[in-house]
């Protein structure tokens, strides 16, 4: 019991922590940049150095954080850690060397939800999981290293049946809605006694260090999932899309100080700011239609501007494809193969793009409560990186490596699946042995990857994705833009 | 905004020169000597002046910064900015791209997804009509054009052989039966297999039973041709025969995909388009491409389970390699959503293919595939005007559609309306 | 090398005990597969009450010795099918009973046990049916007049099925902590036998002058510590332990025999793996810990004896062909194949099988060997047969040309010295 109010004290601090981007920022770069780790890692004992686990992803564009990028720096891990990040580092010898010249770095995604990625099971991890099923390498291929089955989170680790559940109960799924009146009522009801348990046994904590014989309080009526939320050791977890549901579990969560996570949330642009006060996070599928109910004088149905406008109002937003499962039948790009897909439809609705992979990263990571493990690139949290052909959400990106706790789980070039598209020029991945203070040679010509090419027959260049510079910045209102012909001093000379 | 200089000296340059700029020019060409027409009285016009312009023309135009003239319902002119006259409603899309409407030649949403695609009774219908269904301005069709989509060929489903005829009309997301129709009847809808067998133990339940059906259809229509019978029933499918009007075929598998190939391009010699050609039809690529008859790939783009070889396979990037020109992709709406045409594109080219074919499979490719390039399927002037404005690459799912015309009519503005898709 | 017999063995000769081989005769063909030394070509066989009495090339035969002489056949040990449930119908089900011989179920006067000699088979492997820890499998020669002659050797290994759910793992790991039950119940028994022997030593000092009788009454007691008798389903495991018996384990794919490694621990016992080759098949992935960086050894590493059918696989999702078996060796492991069924047909095609993965690139005396002395093996009668060296059971099979070859034709069949199977005459 101690140990988990530890891990959700500690994934709290973390939680704040991610609220300020920037303060992140500045604290993974701090100690990358210190080199006084390497140094002490020297005088350690031999021979515990030799059984040392080396991996070093190199001349990488590394994004470590929302806005910021180093360019052509390395991420060296250690034992399935993020050791160091940083430019011209001391590679130890023995260290796996994968060349990411001319490629993007990105935290492995985090889906909140699939199925089939780590064989059939939904549960048991440690006795079922199938490390080597076909939809486990797709989902790697898709860039997911963690994702949520069940009520668990569970990491996409191939070749080891070894620690892949991070996380057992990370929610506690409840049901709220309009269909169920009886169910509401219930609901608050268990919320209401096992409140009350929860303040008694407060009172009683405090007042048994006096009172020694003092009876701890009976646990009538007291639902253990209720209790870990309302503890605060995992999130509620609902699904819902009606705006008055979504109404509900606001009141519901206000009234009893717990933050909701609300699956679906269909409806919630036209509550954003109900929900943002509420504290809730909200998982999307950002291309779900449901036309509004024409008989209601409300807003309603489903608007593409949904995550942005959630967003805005400080819902953290997940984004997950419309099917959680690898479909091969043809149809491309509405499985949770294209969870970047998904995410890139957010974007078009005005979610910026940080917000839009963090919707892939930090924030299911966060929602999961393993925020302090996975879902960033930052010293010392677990070795889950992808490296990427181009941009992560751009639609001709393809995963080169997928890295999980240290170790290369993916290859591009070694699976048959996509190795024959846009093949790299050459392996880069290579064993090197290196003298100390020697860093991995560069590549002499890294040719850059096709994968920017514009649909525009010319030849590829920058910016034709959309930069930040061209996009309407956020907060736009659609109708603060400029109208027709309002600038006259910038029209072509007329007549 | 650091755009705006650029664009000032791009003006003056057109000032300076008089509009004998010497720009990259499409096929159809700028005529530098001819300007742009005054309205007269009635007339509507717009110039949009954008970062960029993506012609999909034969001679593949990009003009940067670019400008697009629309009067009436014709495009007046494509190319360099130049100067406009008075009357015109002009349109600040700087940041944007102009890129013509997409078209999709397998569509089933004109009925607004109320089913309506199919009636069962006989096998061979070519005496029905789809135009029946139509639902002009429909929920999906205000989608579609909310995302670029401005002209579909709505068909009937794959349930019978001969389904009957299809109808072209644009995406308008306000107008009457008339307003919307492009053509009447489009073309025909066959299904060669893969859906049209007959379970109930009729003629038809294999593919033996299947192309009988076709061949008698088009016996007996030949035979009226000859004969110079009238006979309302087949006067459609005579003028498939006659070249007049072209067909999409629903096929698929290496199986019917050559055998629609082998019907309708070699023996019967008519203008037919192999639509889907989707699990292991991307197989027989090298013969389709030979037959010379266009492919509308989709909506299945990839193939993994048939092939076996453990490759994940984009089939337009077969289909390209094997030498396919006019290649198009479909939604086959509403099995993708009709909205996501331009996603189509944007995965086969994540599975291989160039993109900016890709973008030429749902504009140019489709609409010179069923002989509505004179009208549809890219910027030129004297086509109509169905012109797509967007904030970036036409296939990148992060763009967003601002404004869309259709026939000169402004049908979607994202700024005043609010974002549809 | 010259053959020195005694006339006893001759006279032997004369008396045949009811079929027509005699008990001692020479064979000449015109090669044989020993399996454990090569290749003898002009081989001539010796053979004196059912055993090989010596092997070689071109040996001069005494005057008087029955000669066997086929210059155009080629003589390889009798097949072994350690694996089978062959003549046998019923199935099992999903309960743990690792105490169940599949001997009980042996009835020898079935017919179609007789006949499986005719497929060149002469050691069968038979294992109780089930889908978890379903008993212990005997090995048998298929001819007998009563259970006994069939009987090889009872509890010949466990058989375990073990899959990757939490109910298959735990009845492994139920079973050895039944065995450390025993353990230390055996080891209180000890201490007290102990105990009490130090107590009747002391006793017996008291009693300075002890009769020779006594005294020898005594020792079986001293030395006699009988330890106690584990219950019926922890004896299986405590006989693993002390490698009384050998365990297969059945896995189907590389996820389970990760699942079986971490089922079993540190536990040390021997064990073969039962791999079905089902059409698709993932195992290549765990042959070897450095081609994909596994986190434990591989079947190659471990040089575990793998049990398969002699088929070719494709990978899964794919018609990528992958010979298996080729591949395990090539890793460090060892192959034993079984027939592709349990079916008499199976057995008969079984030599023509093992011959295809032999052209698809398997090395021929591997396969040789696991048809023979690696199933063996398995069956722990590895001493007494499975090749053809002196002092191993007569157990022979003739053909007319490579065994391998899918045209030639089984001429004969030996068991324990007799012929059981072809027109063979002196």
């Amino acid at each position: 019991m101690r140990s988990k109010w530890y891990s959700t004290l500690l994934s709290g601090l973390l939680l704040s922590a991610f609220s300020l981007p920037t303060a992140a920022y500045a604290q993974e770069a701090a100690p990358a940049a210190k080199p006084a780790d390497g140094k002490a890692e020297e005088g350690k004992d031999k021979k515990k150095a030799d059984e040392d686990r080396w991996l070093a992803v190199t001349n990488g564009d590394v994004y470590i954080g929302p806005g910021a990028l180093l360019r052509e720096a390395t991420v060296l891990c250690k034992n399935g850690k993020i050791h160091k990040i940083g430019h011209d580092l001391d590679l130890p010898a023995d260290t796996k060397v994968i060349d990411a010249q001319g490629m993007h770095v990105y935290p492995g995604l985090v889906s909140p939800s699939s199925s089939g990625l780590v064989g059939n099971t939904a549960g048991d991890f440690a006795d079922t999981i199938d490390p080597f099923n076909r939809n486990m390498v797709l989902g790697l291929a898709a860039g997911i290293t963690t994702t949520g089955v069940g009520n668990a989170a569970v990491k996409l680790k191939r070749f080891t049946i070894k620690d892949a559940q991070v996380r057992d109960r990370a929610f506690v799924t409840m049901v709220w809605s309009g269909r169920n009146p009886q169910g509401k009522k219930g609901l608050r009801e268990k919320f209401v006694s096992t409140a009350e348990y929860l303040r008694q046994y407060r009172d009683w904590e405090e007042r048994v260090k006096r009172e020694k014989d003092l009876k701890e309080p009976a646990k009538k009526d007291v639902d253990p999932g209720i209790l870990m939320v309302l503890r605060n050791e995992a999130y509620a977890r609902f699904s819902a899309n009606d705006r008055d549901d979504l109404l509900g579990i606001a009141r519901l969560a206000q009234e009893f100080g717990f933050r909701p996570v609300i699956e679906g949330c269909t409806e919630g642009w036209t509550v954003a700011d109900e929900l943002g006060r509420a504290g809730a996070m909200a998982i999307l599928t950002i291309r779900n239609q449901s036309p509004k109910d024409e008989t209601l004088v409300r807003a309603g149905g489903s608007s593409i501007q949904n995550a942005s406008i959630l967003h805005r109002a400080g819902v953290p937003i997940a984004v997950v494809p419309g099917q959680d499962s690898v479909s091969l039948d043809g149809i491309v790009g509405r499985d949770i193969q294209h969870i970047t897909v998904e995410a890139g439809f957010a974007v078009r609705g005005e979610l910026p793009d940080d917000a839009a992979i963090a919707s892939i990263t930090t924030i299911p990571a966060r929602i999961m409560g393993i925020g302090h493990r996975v879902g960033s690139i930052e010293v010392g949290k677990d070795a889950d990186l992808i490296v990427t052909d181009g941009e992560l959400l751009h639609y001709n990106t393809h995963v080169q490596w997928a890295i999980v706790d240290g170790k290369v789980a993916y290859d591009k070039e070694k699976e048959m699946f996509f190795a024959h598209i846009r093949p790299r020029k050459k392996s880069e991945t290579s064993e090197v042995k290196l003298d100390k203070g020697e860093t991995a040679p560069k590549p002499e010509d890294a040719s850059k990857q096709d994968g920017d090419k514009p649909a525009d027959g010319e030849k590829p260049k920058e910016g034709d994705t959309p930069k930040d510079g061209d996009k309407p910045k956020e907060g736009d209102k659609p109708e603060e833009k400029p109208k027709d012909g309002d600038k006259p001093e910038e029209k072509p000379k007329q007549g | 905004m650091n755009q705006a200089p650029k664009f000032h000296a791009a003006l003056l340059t057109a000032l300076a020169l008089s509009g004998a700029c010497a720009a990259p020019r499409g096929s159809s060409g700028v005529d530098p000597e001819r300007g742009i027409a005054l309205l007269e009285s009635g007339d509507t016009g717009h110039a949009i002046v954008v970062s960029k312009v993506i012609a999909c023309d034969e001679g593949d135009s990009v003009y940067s910064p670019g400008l697009v003239v629309t009067r009436n319902a014709k495009i007046e002119y494509v190319g360099p900015v130049r100067d406009v006259p008075a009357g015109y409603s002009y349109h600040d899309f700087r940041s944007a791209i102009a890129v013509p409407g997409m078209v999709d030649l397998h569509s089933h949403v004109q009925s607004g997804g109320f089913g309506d695609t199919n009636d069962m009774v006989m096998p061979v219908n070519p005496e029905y009509r789809a135009s029946s269904a139509l639902r002009p301005s429909n929920r999906l069709v205000k989608l579609a054009c909310a995302a670029g989509v401005t002209t579909l060929f709505g068909i009937p489903g794959s349930g019978t052989s001969m389904s009957g005829f299809g109808i072209l009309y644009k995406t308008k997301t306000s107008g009457t039966f008339e307003d919307c129709v492009l053509r009447n009847p489009g073309g025909l809808k066959v299904a060669q297999a893969y859906n049209p067998e007959r379970r109930a133990g009729d003629l038809g339940q294999t593919r033996a039973g299947l192309a009988w059906i076709l061949e008698d259809v088009n016996a007996m229509a030949l035979g009226a041709t000859r004969e110079g019978r009238d006979d309302p029933a087949l006067v459609n499918l005579q003028r498939v025969h006659s070249r007049d009007l072209p067909i999409l075929i629903h096929c698929a598998g290496s199986d019917s995909f050559p055998a629609a190939a082998r019907m309708w391009q070699e023996k019967y010699g008519t203008r037919c388009v192999l639509s889907h050609g989707c699990f292991d039809a991307h197989a027989t690529a090298p013969y389709i491409v030979q037959t010379g008859a266009p492919i509308n790939a989709g909506p299945r783009t990839m193939d993994y389970l048939s092939t076996r070889d453990g490759r994940i396979t984009g089939t337009a990037a077969v289909y390209l390699a094997a030498g396919a020109r006019n290649l198009s992709l479909n939604t086959d709406a509403p099995v993708m959503p009709q909205e996501e045409l331009f996603l189509q594109g944007a995965m086969s080219a994540h599975l291989g293919a160039d993109s900016y074919q890709m973008l030429r499979a749902v504009t140019i490719h489709p609409a010179r595939s069923f002989g509505i390039d004179d009208r549809v399927g890219s910027l030129e002037s004297g086509k109509d005007a169905d012109v797509v404005i967007t904030t970036g690459d036409p296939l990148d799912p992060r763009s967003r559609v601002e404004l869309v015309l259709i026939d000169g009519q402004i049908q979607y503005n994202r700024g005043a309306e609010g974002q549809l898709f | 090398m010259i053959l020195s017999l005694l006339l006893s063995s001759l006279a032997a000769a004369s008396s045949d005990q009811g079929t027509s081989t005699p008990n001692l005769f020479a064979l000449r063909v015109g090669r044989a597969e020993t399996v454990s030394k090569g290749v003898i070509e002009h081989a001539v066989i010796l053979v004196e009450g059912g055993k090989i009495i010596t092997i070689g090339e071109d040996l001069p035969i005494e005057r008087g010795i029955p000669v066997y002489d086929r210059p155009e056949w080629v003589v390889m040990p009798g097949l072994v099918s350690a694996y089978s449930r062959y003549s046998l119908d019923s199935e099992g089900g999903d309960d743990n009973s690792p105490e169940v011989l599949a001997s009980i179920e042996l009835y020898p006067a079935s017919e179609e046990l007789r006949k499986i000699v005719e497929t060149g088979v002469t050691t069968l492997g038979l294992y109780p049916p089930g889908n978890g820890i379903s008993g212990q499998a005997v090995a048998i020669r298929p001819l007998g007049e009563t259970k006994e002659e069939l009987i090889l050797r009872d509890s010949a290994y466990l058989k375990i099925l073990s899959r990757a759910n939490g109910a298959s793992k735990r009845a492994i790991k139920d079973g050895f902590k039944k065995a450390d039950e025993y353990a230390e119940k055996e080891k209180k028994a000890k201490e007290k036998w102990d105990k009490d022997n130090a107590k009747k030593g002391s006793e017996k000092k008291e009693e300075p002058k002890a009769g020779e009788e006594k005294k020898e009454e005594a020792a079986p007691e001293k030395g006699g510590y009988v330890p106690p008798e584990p219950e019926p389903k922890a004896k299986p495991f405590v006989d693993l332990r002390a490698e009384r018996l050998r365990a297969v384990v059945s896995i189907q794919s590389a996820a389970e025999y990760l699942h079986f490694l971490d089922a079993i621990g540190e536990e040390k016992f021997p064990w073969d793996l039962r791999l079905p080759i089902t059409r698709e098949s993932d195992l290549f992935y765990v042959l070897r810990k450095s081609e994909f960086e596994l986190d434990v050894d591989g079947i190659g590493d471990k040089h575990v004896r793998c049990i398969m059918e002699p088929v070719l696989s494709v990978m899964p999702g794919t018609l990528r062909t992958r010979n298996l078996a080729k591949d395990v060796v090539a890793a460090g492991g060892k192959l034993a194949f079984i027939p592709r069924g349990d079916s008499f047909n199976d057995h008969r095609q079984w030599l023509a099988n093992v011959g295809e993965v032999v052209s698809a690139g398997l090395d021929r005396n591997v396969a040789l060997r696991a048809v023979t002395l690696e199933p063996a093996s398995v069956l722990g009668v590895e001493q007494r047969l499975g090749s053809l060296e002196k002092g191993k059971d007569a157990n022979m099979i003739f053909y007319d040309g490579d065994p391998l070859e899918a045209s030639s034709r089984l001429k004969a069949v030996m068991l324990d010295g007799k012929f059981v199977f072809g027109e063979v005459k002196l």
